[in-house]
């Protein structure tokens, strides 16, 4: 057998293969390499996709640095922000008007250097809706810059013209850009930090335009992207591989890895041996069992963090017998909570005691909480007319237990767990894997889906009043997902209030009985909140938590 | 003769792609599932949904899309041959295919060859020596290949050489993901690396192709030494090997003569086979990360990206009539009874 180790070895090393050649180099596992770099583009709610446009672009500000956790893993302060492509800003009450001192000197990948066109151009280009998806307007909305309203998308000549920048977004000179508001809103500097508003580098990006596509849509979409990040594009082979290199002239440092190769590995149990074998340094979306595996390997490290990942159940208000409060609380309190956390995440995970995650500004620890109690259960369920699950079998469609099955291996073991519990207490429900474009239809657009199992939506905008937002307010209100249908005039009322609100104190306030209501209205029945990990080789270390979760990589340097 | 039989079969094989096109064109619009809810995904406001309905032309009537599907608009279509744009990555489904076919073809290809180069004299020596060594390694193999699915194979080889030995690459694709790639110039990466004199990038495919081309020639070789063992057997019990015998023709002799005679039947197996591989290379390219026609395809149902799966079920069956077509003319000019 030694003759065929050598052989394969010297094959190996004609081959150019070996993980220890490339000091300067990463090399990361994932299952799934960017579709797309237009963070306006069709694809831009798939996460695989973040780790392109998260390195080559910058925001004008962003989160501060805040403790280091037990992990080692660096967290941010969501009530601080530093500077970024801004070195400073201002704001004027009276105008609701933001000013922006630019930072000078700054150059992108392509030679441009940064100035106030580029910031007019980012927000031009948000604010014309020209992508499939439009989530620069979408945060520009959410954050009150004036003139970006829903009238953008008019198919008329009066929706041209909302779609042209105007006065909102200012040129002062070279380095100053002012914003302004149409209403005093809180989220505004969280919302600039989100990626979908993070700044384009404007020579670069029209010099791709065409006269069919004057912001740049297809180059994104297919080619390149032009920003004045850590990163710049090297190689991009969609179903393949993404290559970076590192920005020589980034304004805040060099990056300390040269190149970052991002491979497909579509098998996740692949991408395990491969992080073992040292050929690969980071290996990205495993399963909390292979994480738990992991952790005990010798030359690798998974750190983790209590960050903004969850796992919920929606029943939906507009299905029967879940218009019910007490068939939702007989539901809510047969849930085994500990044994989920215990055998699905290996203890990596806690009891949600709320609806918006427990990291963020804003949350707040409800009076109200459903612990597992299976006689409390079945008292209410006969309190609510159907003693010992009787009758329910007269809504077979609103027992079936619907989750994603590409996330079978995550969701699987919960899901039993679930339906062996409401057995016991007398809710017979069908277990109901469907695949994830179908589920994402039903749960996000046609929200019918009577009884789901979710744990994919995390709210990327740091702060309670943003996830109360997305998730819970009315349709009608401004709400985006609301897959229970919930409506509560409490609810929309204050939380509006909430945003315009000065007020720290007051604020928090207002979010708080927010969410004594929706959790006392069992918006959905929240479950856990478990954490989220990264499998690294031991000779990396520098990880920071970011709120979308994706890796920024001039975070990354070796272990000493 | 055969320029009329070709013409005929050319003008067969434009109606079928024709009929599959619309077949695939209607059935894939019964999926259960909204192709733009899945695009848009989070945040699916109503403004945002209508605005990638319309990007996607999906407000348009049925025949309004057929229309751009078959190239009869502004937009790019089945005519001018780019096979419309890609929902999922907005590039034209022809250029994606382009790139990812040719990493099946060379899977498949390779496999193949290898497979009939250890299946034709295995089965051969099986069939003229039945109960010797090579007849019960056969039979074995031919049991045993045969009793998993390929992807188990590939995931125990993963296991046992790459990572328990460690004398085969990690499944990573086609080539070492940090060594730079040639430039395309066929898009078959053996064949660009030896014409560019890129030894390093060869030695690199070869090595990489190692384990997944061992898993399907394991699979699918066992079957074919059965086939041939059954079709030597059969030559060499028919008459006129008989009379070969009779007249005292050496073994060696008559072997060829019945390997003759048993071949003429393998150049339709090629065809048979070659079709199995590519679908058998589905999980392989999943097990060994190879961005092959598979993944293509599997990644354009589960994201309900109409071009991209009509594209694909297209240039499968244009393949699959081509090889037919080939094996088609071989066979009539080695077999003088086939009529053109």
């Amino acid at each position: 057998m030694k003759w065929l180790q050598r052989f394969a070895l010297s094959l190996i090393a004609a081959a150019g293969f070996s993980g220890a050649a490339y000091a300067e180099d990463l090399l990361i596992l994932t299952e799934e390499v960017p579709v797309s770099l237009n963070y306006d583009g069709a694809t831009a709610s798939i996460d695989t996709n973040w780790v392109g446009w998260d390195n080559i672009l910058d925001p004008l500000v962003y989160h501060a640095n805040g403790a280091i956790n037990e992990d080692g893993v660096q967290l941010l302060n969501f009530n601080k922000f530093e500077g970024r492509l801004a070195e400073s800003w201002s704001f004027d009450e009276a105008t609701l008007t933001w000013t922006f001192n630019l930072r000078k000197g700054v150059k992108g990948c392509d030679g441009a250097t940064f100035n106030a066109d580029d910031v007019l151009y980012t927000f031009a280009r948000a604010k014309s809706v020209s992508g499939a998806a439009p989530i620069g307007w979408f945060l520009a909305n959410t954050g009150s810059v004036d003139g970006f309203t829903p009238a953008v998308f008019a198919p008329t000549d009066d929706g041209a013209a909302a779609r042209k920048l105007g006065d909102e977004v200012k040129k002062i000179d070279d380095y100053t850009v002012q914003i302004r508001q149409s209403a005093p809103n809180q989220l505004f500097l969280k919302v600039l930090s989100i990626f979908a508003l993070y700044i384009f580098d404007k020579e670069t990006m029209e010099a791709h335009a065409t006269a069919d596509d004057p912001w740049s849509h297809n180059w994104t979409n297919n080619d390149g992207l032009a920003g004045f990040g850590p990163y710049c594009l090297n190689e991009w082979r969609k179903n393949d591989r993404f290559s970076l290199t590192a920005n020589p002239d980034y304004y805040r440092g060099a990056a300390v890895y040269d190149r970052v190769v991002v491979k497909k590995v579509p098998q996740s149990a692949n991408r395990v041996a491969i992080l073992l074998s040292g050929a690969a340094q980071i290996a990205e979306h495993l399963t909390p069992k292979e994480y738990n595996t992991l952790s005990k390997a010798k030359n690798v490290s998974v750190v983790g963090v209590q960050g903004n990942e969850n796992m919920f159940m929606i029943l939906n208000f507009k299905s029967p017998p879940f218009d019910n409060p007490l068939v939702r609380q007989a539901i809510a309190h047969a849930v085994p909570y500990e044994r989920i956390i215990d055998t699905s995440y290996f203890g990596e995970a806690h009891k949600w005691q709320g609806v918006v995650p427990s990291t963020y500004p804003g949350f707040h620890v409800a009076s109200t909480q459903y612990n597992y109690d299976p006689e409390k259960s079945k008292a209410l369920l006969a309190e609510a007319g159907y003693p010992g699950g009787a009758g329910l079998e007269a809504f077979p469609d609103s027992f079936k237990l619907t989750y994603m099955l590409e996330r079978e291996s995550e969701m699987g073991p919960t899901a039993t767990i679930l339906h062996t519990a409401f057995r016991e207490v007398g809710i017979n429900v069908e277990l109901n894997p469907i695949p994830q474009a179908q589920y994402g239809d039903r749960e996000l657009v046609k929200k019918d889906l009577p009884m789901g199992l979710t744990a994919h939506i995390k709210p990327i905008g740091v702060d309670a009043a943003y996830g109360t937002l997305l998730s819970y307010v009315s349709s009608n209100k401004g709400g985006i997902l609301n897959s229970a249908n919930y409506s509560s005039d409490m609810v929309d009322g204050t939380l509006y209030g909430s945003l315009a609100e000065g007020d720290n104190d007051k604020r928090n306030e207002m979010l708080a009985a927010i969410q004594e209501q929706l959790m006392k209205d069992l918006v959905v029945i929240p479950i856990l909140e478990f954490r989220t990990h990264w499998a690294t080789a031991a000779s990396v270390t520098g990880v920071v938590w970011h709120p979308d979760n994706a890796l920024r990589l001039h975070d990354l340097k070796p272990a000493k | 003769m055969i320029s009329r039989f070709i013409l005929r079969r050319v003008i067969i094989a434009f109606f079928q792609l024709l009929g599959v096109s619309l077949v695939v064109f209607f059935l894939i619009r019964l999926l259960p599932a909204d192709p733009v809810a899945n695009l848009v995904g989070l945040n699916a406001s109503d403004d945002a949904y209508a605005q990638a309905e319309r990007s996607l032309g999906l407000d348009k009537s049925i025949f309004e899309q057929l229309s751009v599907f078959l190239g009869f608009s502004e937009d790019p279509g089945l005519v001018d041959a780019s096979l419309g744009i890609s929902w999922m990555t907005n590039e034209p489904v022809f250029l994606e295919i382009g790139r990812f076919l040719p990493v099946t073809l060379e899977l498949v290809t390779l496999s193949l060859l290898l497979s009939f180069l250890i299946a034709i004299p295995l089965g051969m020596a099986s069939a003229t020596k039945p109960g010797s060594i090579a007849d019960k390694v056969a039979l074995i193999w031919g049991m045993f290949a045969g009793a998993q699915p390929d992807y188990w194979w590939g995931l125990l080889f993963v296991f046992v050489f790459f990572y328990v030995l460690g004398v085969a690459p990690p499944p990573m694709g086609s080539i070492d993901p940090m060594m730079s790639r040639p430039s395309v110039i066929t898009g078959f990466l053996t064949i660009d690396s030896l014409l560019l004199g890129r030894f390093d990038v060869f030695i690199s495919v070869l090595f990489h192709l190692m384990l997944p081309v061992v898993t399907l020639v394991f699979v699918i070789s066992g079957a074919i030494t059965k086939m041939v063992r059954q079709n030597m057997v059969r030559a060499l019990s028919s008459d006129y090997i008989l009379y070969a015998q009779a007249c005292g023709l050496s073994k060696k002799e008559i072997g060829r003569y019945a390997l003759r005679a048993a071949l003429t039947p393998a150049v339709t197996l090629v065809g048979i086979f070659y079709m199995i591989l590519l679908s058998a290379a589905v999980t392989v390219e999943l097990v060994f990360s190879l961005s092959g026609i598979g993944q293509y395809a599997i990644r354009s149902i589960l994201t309900f990206d109409y071009p991209a799966i009509q594209g694909v079920v297209l240039t499968v069956a244009l393949l699959s009539l081509f090889i037919y077509l080939i094996l088609d003319i071989i066979h009539a000019y080695l077999d003088p009874r086939v009529q053109y």
